[in-house]
């Protein structure tokens, strides 16, 4: 934990790298991926059909954004459990399940927000509807948002340094307990295919807006 | 020493990597379609891959195998039942595509499927979710150990997507057995090592498979 932060803030050399290239937007980053780096080509023969966009290159900086995309995943998902615990109808194992995986996403959403020191975002408003008033709604949305940060994590790691994928990697697995838990309360599969996709940053981002849970940023 | 040891095997592999003088062999006639059900087709062997990718691909193979073999086993013998003999279906099926898909990837270059013996853990509805859920935690805790090890990107897209698939598949049994699915906010890692040695602990890994057919008795397949 204290070496992540440790990386993130104060490795000057990679943060000055990635300010001296203040004209790289993502889609210039995108086409890099696209035409050049010896590290995609070799992905491209070796497993043609496993998506994944490397970035231009691990850095800090990137680590920092990619850190806020999850950021904002695990406080949604924090705050989801938060407002079914209060709403007060689930009964049983959806209670427990609440309950337990709760008190997992709060942990991890400390857990990126001291990783990213002063550079975290500030927590958005959400408003959850009426996704946490039945049983059925809360184990639909619960199913959704864990196999959303499974994706989001798995997009990510190639583009993590060392460090930060060493550390999101004891998180991911998690999310997918609690896909999997959740998906086999209700009776749907649990691991429903062989590997688990990832999902670009713009695809989860695409997905979380279409969730309408979010208001505004803090 | 009856057992032959994981390390054994993995030493094959490394031999097999410096001097490849045994001759290209398929283990699985399906390994063409796995691989591709698996990484989307044209997976190539592992020509570009470095040496350590390659000891990590084979590292993860001999996990599959091992899997794959228990899930296979437990559905040949057909004692379990009801939700459980559902999930060593689903799961046997999955792990067998992954064991597909490292084979196709590392060609030559994959070692040898061990034999293996169960001890009974097929053969008995609790002793088999036990078991699975031993494991399926150990997977987890051994593709988390690699991750950062791996220098190929295209390696590493195709392990994460597999990681958290076998926590899907820890918890699932988890929750088959009746205990918790998630029972800590962060996963532990753990380094190969420490990985081989539970496994050589089991004894699961033997020298040479046993007689099965023609005694009858239900024991490891492909």
């Amino acid at each position: 934990m204290r070496e992540l932060s440790v990386r993130l803030l104060d490795n000057e050399a990679a943060l000055r790298a990635a300010r001296a290239e203040p004209s790289l937007t993502r889609t210039r980053l995108l086409q890099r991926a696209v035409v050049g780096g010896g590290a995609v080509v070799t992905g491209g023969v070796l497993l043609a059909g496993l998506p994944h966009v490397a970035l231009a290159g691990r850095s800090a900086e990137q680590d920092v954004r990619i850190l806020n995309l999850v950021l904002l995943l695990e406080e949604l998902e924090a705050a989801f459990y938060e407002a079914a615990e209060t709403r007060g109808k689930l009964r049983g194992e959806l209670a427990e399940f609440a309950r337990v995986v709760g008190e997992h996403e709060r942990a991890h959403v400390a857990f990126v927000r001291k990783a990213l020191g002063a550079r975290a975002e500030p927590r958005p408003r959400f408003d959850f509807g009426d996704t946490t008033s039945t049983a059925d709604r809360f184990a639909g949305t619960a199913a959704m948002l864990e196999d959303t940060g499974i994706a989001a994590y798995n997009g990510q790691a190639v583009n993590l340094t060392k460090p930060v994928l060493k550390a999101a990697a004891t998180i991911v697995s998690v999310e997918a307990r609690h896909a999997a838990w959740i998906r086999d309360i209700v009776g749907q599969p649990a691991a429903p295919d062989a590997t688990d996709k990832p999902a670009t940053e713009r695809q989860v981002r695409a997905a979380v807006a279409r969730t309408g849970f979010v208001k505004a940023a803090g | 020493m009856s057992h032959l040891t994981l390390e054994q095997f993995d030493r094959d592999g490394a031999l097999r990597e410096a001097g490849s003088r045994l001759p290209r062999k398929r283990f699985f006639a399906l390994a063409a379609g796995g691989a591709a059900a698996v990484f989307g087709g044209l997976a190539a062997p592992a020509r570009g891959a470095t040496k350590g990718d390659v000891a990590i691909l084979n590292y993860a193979l001999v996990l599959e195998y091992l899997q794959a073999a228990f899930y296979t086993e437990t559905e040949r013998v057909a004692a379990v039942r009801g939700q459980a003999a559902r999930a060593a279906r689903v799961v046997g099926a999955v792990e067998r595509a992954h064991v597909a898909a490292f084979s196709n990837l590392l060609g030559r270059k994959a070692v040898k499927r061990p034999a293996f013996d169960f001890k009974g853990t097929t053969e008995d509805q609790q002793a088999f979710l036990k078991t699975a859920v031993a494991f399926e935690d150990l997977a987890v805790a051994a593709y988390k150990g690699q991750a950062h090890l791996i220098e190929s990107d295209a390696v590493l897209a195709a392990a994460v997507s597999i990681h958290s698939v076998e926590a899907r598949h820890a918890a699932w049994m988890r929750h088959l057995f009746g205990i918790r699915p998630a029972t800590s906010a962060f996963d532990e890692a753990k380094p190969k090592a420490e990985i081989l040695r539970i496994v050589q602990s089991t004894g699961f890994v033997v020298a040479k498979r046993p007689r099965t057919r023609a005694q009858g008795g239900p024991r490891f397949t492909g």
